[in-house]
């Protein structure tokens, strides 16, 4: 499995989903950063950082992901590769079970560059402009917590991008069925079956209401692990032609 | 009799109710280069998606050095390395870089880069990226990922497919020494019936699913009648008279072609029908010997499979 896990990284090398991994959390920071110079008094640090942390949420983790795995996917489709590997003497499921953990791992990179980059902005915005400078030290802990939980709550969504992807040759299903459940997640924030999107799963960690927070981990996170042992077991057992 | 690299029985496959394979039966001896041929959408493919395993067959069985593919993939799987008709190369990455990952997968050496990269003369381009590489090149290094760990059995699909003249002969020569270099058997699908002619020791012709011919190349030729390639000035009449002394005669637009039995001698007829014509008044541009090659076996498959 580790070989496995070391080939599906060393791919990543140099790729378009490696460099997505370090644009979208830069456009956060970058947000911030212009967000805040806008501003003429000091607001508190945490105010800042969680705002970095629910825009990825809201928005740029289900747009990421879905074009993350494209991306991922395409890797394999593009060239045609999956011949090559699926004809290796070495059991098929480890091969998308790799991917799989690839794929959250670089998920878990974007969510921590997004602290990192935000924290950056934060800073630099400060030290060009001193009358903004944050009031009080980030609380990073919680902040870095509730980033774990986002992650958690978006095993769902990231099961079902990565099992369009990896299953349609084609990008457009798994492109298309992203936009449309962040689209369908943003413009329905309130609405009470909101939660049980997958796209929206992530967002609700932010929320004061217990029960749309504890909801969404329980079926991004429990549902999300087993639509992945699902997707490995159907991807690995059905025939490439 | 020699040991069996590949052995299928009655192997066939279906894509919903259309049998693509049909009860083919096939032998590949080892350490011969065996050409698998047949035309576009004869079912050759995926006749080595079933020997890879990438496809199950609807019925009958496929075997590599005596292991059943369908019961025993992953051992059936050691024994094979293979070059699909799409490469599979990521194009961020060197040539040496993409090696490296079958490898790392296979848990081979890493000296068998190095070993794989000079069997196929692509050692001084290791270190491009795969993106700059000419198609020949992408088919060597191919051949070289097929390669690694030395599995006894190479499977290469359509390797000559979209080079020009020269990467073709280049893959000719290095196809034909392989077996001598690397002791492995090698099973080679094309529709190039020339460059299988000379490339291969065995043959197989795949036709609409069905294997019509298999055999070794020089046996399968030996058995095969000489043509006489006729120009004279009258070909209705030239072509009755080589009927009635009992040769097979066909037009075509630049001769008249008489079929011998496969033992007779071809000067002889040509000699025995020249005189024929001389004394019937028809005049004689020329008479010439046509050895028949592999294209005539697999025109008269086809007409049988038909």
């Amino acid at each position: 499995m580790f070989a496995a896990l070391s080939v599906e990284f060393r791919k990543l090398n140099r790729s378009l989903a490696l460099l997505l991994a370090v644009v979208a959390p830069a456009l956060i920071a970058i947000f911030t950063f212009f967000n805040m110079l806008r501003g003429s008094a000091p607001q508190p640090y945490d105010i800042w950082i969680m705002s970095g942390s629910a825009i990825w949420a809201f928005f740029m983790l289900p747009m990421s992901v879905t074009a993350l795995t494209a991306l991922v996917a395409h890797m394999e489709h593009g060239p045609k590769s999956w011949h090559h590997l699926r004809a290796l003497p070495l059991p098929r499921w480890r091969i998308y079970a790799a991917k799989t953990v690839c794929v959250i791992a670089v998920v878990a990179l974007m969510s921590a560059l997004t602290l990192l980059m935000t924290w950056a902005a934060v800073e630099i915005a400060a030290a060009v402009k001193p009358a903004i400078t944050p009031s009080g030290a980030p609380d990073m802990a919680t902040h870095v917590w509730t980033l774990v939980k986002m992650l958690a709550a978006s095993l769902l969504l990231i099961a079902v991008q990565l099992w369009m992807a990896l299953r349609f040759q084609s990008f457009v299903p798994g492109l298309a069925l992203g936009i449309g459940g962040t689209f369908f997640a943003v413009v329905a924030t309130s609405a009470r079956a909101g939660v049980f999107m997958p796209w929206q799963m992530p967002v609700n960690m932010l929320t004061d209401e217990a029960w749309r927070a504890e909801t969404a981990l329980a079926i991004g996170g429990a549902g999300g692990f087993i639509a992945l042992v699902l997707m490995v077991t159907h991807l690995s057992w059905r025939e490439v032609r | 009799m020699s040991a069996l690299a590949v052995e299928t029985k009655t192997l066939t496959r279906r894509f919903g109710e259309r049998a693509v394979v049909r009860e083919v039966s096939m032998s590949v001896p080892e350490r011969s280069v065996y050409g698998f041929l047949g035309r576009n959408g004869a079912g050759k493919t995926t006749t080595l998606k079933v020997l890879l395993g990438l496809l199950k067959p609807s019925a009958g069985s496929a075997r590599l050095f005596g292991v059943d593919v369908a019961k025993d993939r992953l051992k059936a799987a050691r024994k094979v390395g293979a070059l699909m008709e799409a490469h599979g190369f990521y194009a961020n990455l060197s040539g040496r870089e993409n090696l490296d990952l079958t490898r790392t997968l296979l848990g081979a050496p890493r000296s068998e880069l190095d070993r794989v990269l000079d069997v196929v003369e692509m050692r001084e381009h290791a270190n491009r990226h795969v993106s700059d590489y000419s198609l020949g090149m992408r088919q060597r290094l191919g051949i070289a990922r097929a390669m690694i760990g030395a599995p006894p059995l190479l499977v290469l699909d359509e390797p000559t497919n979209g080079l020009d003249p020269d990467g073709i002969a280049d893959m000719r020569l290095f196809l034909s020494a392989l077996p001598e270099r690397t002791g492995a058997t090698v099973l080679v699908s094309s529709h190039l019936l020339g460059e299988i002619e000379q490339t291969a020791t065995h043959v197989g012709i795949l036709h609409e699913g069905r294997l019509v011919v298999e055999g070794s190349l020089a046996q399968l030729k030996a058995g095969l009648a000489p043509e006489l390639a006729i120009d004279v000035d009258d070909f209705d009449r030239a072509g009755a008279l080589a009927q009635a002394r009992g040769f097979s005669v066909q037009r075509t637009p630049e001769a008249l072609i008489a079929r011998l039995q496969p033992r007779d001698d071809a000067r002889v007829a040509a000699a025995a029908l020249n005189r024929a014509f001389v004394e019937a008044g028809v005049a004689v541009f020329s008479i010439a010997h046509r050895a028949r090659s592999l294209e005539g076996i697999y025109r008269d498959a086809a007409k049988v499979g038909a």
